[in-house]
């Protein structure tokens, strides 16, 4: 977190300059149309896209809806679309655009209201490739006298630490055209979670996710367009972690077919 | 969890790729396939004329000279060369290689494989050449 610059910022009233944004509206309860709406914002150098939002909660218009929570890139909740690219608004900076700024919601998810998306599918398909330590073979019983840790070397760590550090923030569903065409397949961040388990020294459940990864919505829907790579806040590098996936879902393939 | 609880959208329109810049690109890296589907058509009747006899191949011959002909050859090696350039640098993310427990940096693996291209290359003009003596 050390290097990485976050929001943190009331803006302050004497700042330097004002932007312009634009937000796509949803107001369900009014009606089904959507529509942009213009807002005029102090800005300063750090001012970030949720500081500016908030600033519009507050000052401007309280009927405005979007998520956010830790406004410093770890809890994954801020996602939205800005000049159709999917970013985190608290990791993005005003002063890095010049003219139009237009805010979406995230796209290729269900919208609820403004830019507050329905990302129950994302679950179900983070929750599909079963995201956690599968032992079915502990090496004893469990003692609760003498637990048996899992080690693991600073080696093994290496293999999967970078498919570790997504947070779930859904950007990278929104950049794949692919989920957009089928929203079935499992998409980048659920099958990197897979991989992430299936490179962990301490799991043995790769064969039990293989069911999910190895098939048509599984990695082969993946044809490596890569912009989830491009707009992953935490270069968790998705797009890497599913091609090795269907390397290894190909090896499963053979493997099973030499077995009978 | 019962999916068909949750919400879908429907799916993307066919210009979908037509939105973003790197969208394009990456139809662009895709279509490098239809210039090269020509070379192979070329080589294949290549091969076909060879059997029929000296006639045909002299045939065949004066076709791949003809300036079109060139002109899609000459596409069809572009198009192979910029989609091995973008193929080479996504290589060693999709295999990361490791030696003795350590991995390779991504830089000498794209390396080595244009050093693999310059290889096949100068052995198949050496080849060329021989024949030609
Ligand atoms: S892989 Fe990156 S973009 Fe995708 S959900 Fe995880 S952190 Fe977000
Ligand atoms: S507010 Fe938590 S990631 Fe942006």
């Amino acid at each position: 977190m050390s290097t990485e610059q976050i929001s943190t910022n009331v803006i302050s009233t004497q700042s330097a300059s004002t932007k312009h944004i634009s937000v796509k509206r949803y107001l369900p309860d009014n009606s089904t149309e959507t529509y942009w709406q213009e807002y005029d914002l102090p800005v300063d150098d750090s001012t970030s896209l949720l500081d500016a939002l908030n600033h519009i909660k507050e000052q401007l218009d309280s009927t405005l809806s979007y998520r956010w929570s830790c406004r410093m890139a770890i809890c994954g909740s801020c996602g939205v679309m800005v000049n159709g690219i999917p970013k985190l608004g608290c990791k993005t900076f005003l002063r890095d655009y010049e003219g139009d700024i237009r805010i979406e919601p995230l796209a290729h998810f269900p919208v609820q209201r403004d830019l507050v998306v329905d990302m129950e599918i994302f679950l179900e398909h983070l929750a599909a490739v079963k995201p956690y330590l599968i032992d079915d073979n502990p090496v004893k019983p469990y003692d609760p006298n003498a637990p048996e840790t899992y080690q693991q070397t600073p080696e093994q760590l290496e293999r999967y630490k970078q498919f570790a550090n997504c947070i779930n923030c859904g950007l990278c569903y929104s950049a794949c055209p692919q989920f957009g065409l089928n929203p079935e397949f499992l998409g980048p961040a659920a099958l990197t979670l897979a991989h992430r388990y299936n490179l962990d020294s301490r799991d043995n459940g790769k064969k039990q996710r293989m069911a999910e990864l190895n098939r048509h919505d599984g990695v082969w829907s993946c044809t490596f367009v890569g912009f989830c790579s491009k707009v992953c806040p935490k270069h968790v590098d998705p797009a890497a972690a599913v091609n090795q996936g269907k390397v290894e879902a190909a090896k499963h393939t053979l493997i099973a077919l030499f077995k009978g | 969890m019962n999916k068909s609880t949750s919400q879908r959208l429907p799916p993307l329109k066919r210009n979908w790729w037509l939105k973003h810049r790197f969208f394009k690109l990456y139809m662009l890296r895709e279509a490098t396939v239809l210039p090269l589907v020509f070379f192979i058509l070329c080589f294949l009747a290549g091969m076909v004329a060879l059997l029929q006899g000296a006639e045909s191949w002299q045939g065949w011959i004066a076709f791949m000279g003809s300036p079109i002909v060139l002109l899609l050859n000459l596409l069809a090696l572009a198009a192979s060369l910029f989609h091995a350039a973008t193929f080479f640098v996504l290589f060693p993310r999709v295999m990361p290689l490791r030696i003795a427990g350590h991995s390779l940096p991504d830089k000498a693996i794209v390396a080595g494989q244009w050093a693999g291209v310059v290889a096949v290359a100068l052995l198949f003009f050496w080849l060329l050449g021989r024949g030609g003596v």
